[in-house]
């Protein structure tokens, strides 16, 4: 009992008990910002990507496979567990923006009305009318929002639907692309969340010397794609080119994807690939050996190819677990693979085996696994250094407890001579080291949640006031900095508060327990 | 008779260095029950130590130091536990330089006997009786109305008197009190010793007194001198 009284007295006396709840306040506070901006990237990370992902993907990359709609349609068969799946084209290829620029881009082709069966892909469609300004638009500038270009805003949703683009002179509709909003440069993101797009124009020069001008709303514009098809063996045919206009734009807010990927109509993009359906040409076909009467080695074709696709995305009925789908999928791209044996790339090519589990047909978190693993790893290593220059807090408890000891020992040998035990009064000081942590931490988990709710304003505010910036979007992948205060965390953060300012204070505390009464008094 | 209280050859030797500086050379002392024993000596001949070591808050040389008897029971056989109880039930320690907590107001200063004696859940059970008794004792030594002031707000004396109540809250039988009226004017020094005296009456309590003061040893029934680090009747 006269250990919570003084306890309590003498962090009313006293002003270096304030200057240690500081520290504690301070230490906590960081290891849970920290903590809560790392987990809430890993789980932004987990939600984001999916926009361009199914529950479960299955690839043969780049060169793709055959009879994907005899697999969707056996897929779709068993409607107990997968909800929908379609087909999907993945491929890497260069674009040439309106002002020149030659940029590498990951190319998905989708079909945009199946594929919005298994993504809701629609939603990250940029340019479309809204009709209240975005919560951090303050000043309402947001081009979306201007009556002006209302009607634009509609056409380009409209033709973002539909990945195409009424041609301006016939009116019929032409497939076009869809990049997303960081590709083209054109349009530049606003502190308030929103773009602005470049509206005035600029020269772009022609061959022969004449100078058009182009303003900077892409989906006025066009790009032209260059892919490498292959064909199913992955050798190479040619490289090949097209000129599209430009539907709309993609904002997912994944930084690396709204940079570097473009959606374009699949079909479009599988006849640039050379992946629909053709004349197969023999295996052993040499082209410059025998030349044949025109001089050209004649092509000996052994039947049609069949159309190829690289993924077919698959989405699992609400409720089905990750794991229970997979399973699914693999039974039946084993009955597929068997119905088109030599065809298709076989069962166990996709599968893998125990030891290096399935790699082509693989649940969203697999096909993350790896990434997720090194963001979950880096976490542990900050919040683990964060923890470790947290002992600061535990050497300031212990030089100002040692401090106010050595002020204090007379008090120690009048309580020992009173009758309290050593115990009793290392105790007094170890409460004392508890109150502060108790005290310090409850601050410190106040303290980070307000900054981790704010985080983006306060962000914003360094910003303007000092010209820091912290969080580079190109390196974070993230436009704005995720956070999400975890109360688990937050809990074990506390008690770490509590243990560190425990141990900062037991070492004072054991001075005070072995502390001779006598001398204690005789104490100066 | 048999004496509560004995001390047996007592020795206490302090070391300075090199130098051993024996304070007791062989005190042997026999305490009855109820009695007053003043002990006057000069200054720096040893009445505080011996006091200390009577009250259990320090320890005679190690080996042949001898032994001080409580109730029959020898100090030196006690656990640290033993050790504690014996200071904060049996015995009531007034100190030369009063010894309080600055932090703690006069009432808290007194009361925190009690607590250390109780334990946290006897306190908050008897917390009323507690507190009553503390305001009863600063009451008998005159400080009714400064029951919430500090340490540093009294003088000297009424510090003192304050000490003299924390060393009677626990009602010990023992009650060591190294010269409590040194710092009181004649009048007042002696208003304390005659509440001693009538509570000692009540009560039966054992008083062993450090005092310069021959008018204040009048009043004891036996004095003792230490010379020499040695007892003799005076
Ligand atoms: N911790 C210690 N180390 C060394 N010497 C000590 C120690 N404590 C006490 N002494 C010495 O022991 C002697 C006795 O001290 P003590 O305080 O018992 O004297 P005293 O009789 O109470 O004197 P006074 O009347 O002035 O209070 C003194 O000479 C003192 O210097
Ligand atoms: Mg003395």
């Amino acid at each position: 009992m006269y250990a919570s009284l003084l306890t309590r007295r003498y962090l009313s006396t006293k002003l270096m008990p304030y200057v240690a709840v500081l520290a504690v306040t301070v230490c906590t506070a960081m290891v849970l910002v920290a903590w809560s901006v790392m987990g809430g990237f890993l789980d932004k990370l987990l939600a984001s990507g999916r926009v361009f992902t199914g529950d479960v993907t299955i690839t043969w990359p780049t060169v793709g496979f055959a009879h994907s709609d005899d697999l969707i349609r056996r897929l779709e068969a068993r409607n107990d567990h997968v909800a929908a799946a379609a087909p999907l084209i993945q491929t890497m290829g260069v674009i040439t923006l309106p002002d020149d620029q030659v940029v590498p881009i990951t190319i998905r082709g989708i079909d945009p009305v199946r594929y919005a069966r298994v993504v809701d892909w629609r939603g990250v469609l940029y340019w479309k009318p809204i009709d209240a300004p975005v919560p951090k638009d303050r000043a309402a500038e947001d081009p979306r929002l201007d009556p002006q270009w209302r009607a634009r805003m509609e056409a380009a949703l409209r033709d973002g639907l539909s990945m195409s683009r009424p041609d301006p002179v016939t009116g019929k509709p032409v497939p076009a692309a869809v990049p997303g909003i960081e590709v083209s440069g054109l349009s530049r993101r606003q502190p308030g969340a929103w773009y602005e797009f470049r509206k005035e124009s600029f020269g772009k020069p022609n061959a022969d010397g004449s100078i058009d001008w182009v303003g900077g709303f892409m989906p006025d514009r066009s790009v032209t794609v260059r892919v490498l098809p292959l064909d199913s063996k992955g050798r190479d045919v040619a490289l090949v080119s097209k000129t599209l206009p430009v539907a709309n734009e993609f904002r997912t807010d994944v930084f690396e994807i709204d940079k570097r990927s473009m959606l374009m109509p699949i079909d479009v993009l599988q006849k640039l690939l050379k992946m629909d359906e053709s004349d197969a040409v023999a295996a052993e076909f040499n082209p410059y050996e025998p030349p044949g009467p025109d001089g050209f080695a004649p092509v000996p074709t052994t039947g049609r190819s069949p159309a190829r696709v690289t993924s077919v995305v698959v989405k699992g009925q609400p409720g089905v677990a990750p794991d229970a789908l997979l399973n699914t999928c693999l039974a039946v791209y084993r009955e597929f693979a068997d119905a088109h044996r030599g065809i298709v790339p076989s069962y166990a090519a996709m599968r893998g085996n125990e030891r290096f589990p399935p790699r082509l047909i693989q649940t969203w978190e697999m096909s993350q696994a790896q990434f997720v693993g090194a963001v979950r790893n880096e976490t542990g290593v900050v919040v683990t250094l964060l923890s470790f220059i947290s002992l600061v807090a535990s050497i300031l408890i212990l030089a100002i407890f040692w401090a106010m000891i050595s002020e204090k020992t007379r008090d120690i040998g009048i309580l020992r001579a009173i009758g309290a035990s050593r115990a009793g009064v290392g105790w007094v000081w170890l409460r004392y080291g508890l109150l502060i942590g108790v005290i310090g931490g409850l601050l410190g988990v106040g303290l980070a949640y307000t900054v981790a709710t704010n985080i983006n304003e306060i962000h914003e505010w360094l910003g303007r006031a000092f010209g820091v910036q912290i969080w580079n979007p190109a390196v974070y992948y993230f436009t704005e900095i995720p956070r999400k205060v975890d109360p688990a965390n937050a809990a074990k953060v506390f008690l770490g508060s509590v243990g560190f300012s425990l141990v900062g204070a037991l070492v004072p505390a054991l001075r005070a327990a072995w502390m001779d009464p006598v001398r204690a008094l005789r104490f100066e | 008779m048999t004496a509560l209280l004995s001390a047996t050859n007592l020795q206490k030797t302090y070391r300075l260095g090199r130098v051993d500086v024996p304070v007791l050379r062989g005190v042997s002392l026999d305490v009855r029950a109820g009695e007053f024993i003043a002990i006057v000596g000069a200054s720096g001949s040893g009445k505080s130590t011996l006091l200390h070591l009577l009250g259990g808050l320090d320890r005679p040389d190690r080996g042949t130091g001898g032994d001080v008897t409580f109730d029959g029971r020898s100090l030196g056989s006690l656990s640290a536990a033993g050790i504690d109880r014996y200071r904060s039930r049996s015995v009531g320690f007034v100190f030369q330089f009063y010894h309080l907590l600055p932090e703690l107001t006069v009432l808290q200063n007194v009361a925190i006997a009690a607590m250390i004696r109780l334990g946290r859940v006897g306190y908050l059970r008897q917390r009323g009786v507690v507190t009553a008794r503390a305001e009863e004792l600063l009451g008998l030594v005159g400080l009714s109305h400064r029951l919430r002031h500090r340490p540093a707000e009294l003088s000297g004396g009424e510090r003192q008197r304050v000490a003299i109540a924390r060393a009677l809250m626990n009602d010990p039988p023992l009650l060591l009190a190294d010269e409590p009226t040194g710092n009181l004017d004649r009048a007042s020094g002696l208003g304390i010793l005659e509440a001693l005296v009538t509570q000692r009456g009540q009560t039966g309590r054992t008083i062993v007194l450090v005092t310069h003061d021959a008018e204040v040893a009048a009043r004891a029934d036996r004095t003792v001198r230490l010379v020499d680090g040695r007892l003799s009747g005076a």
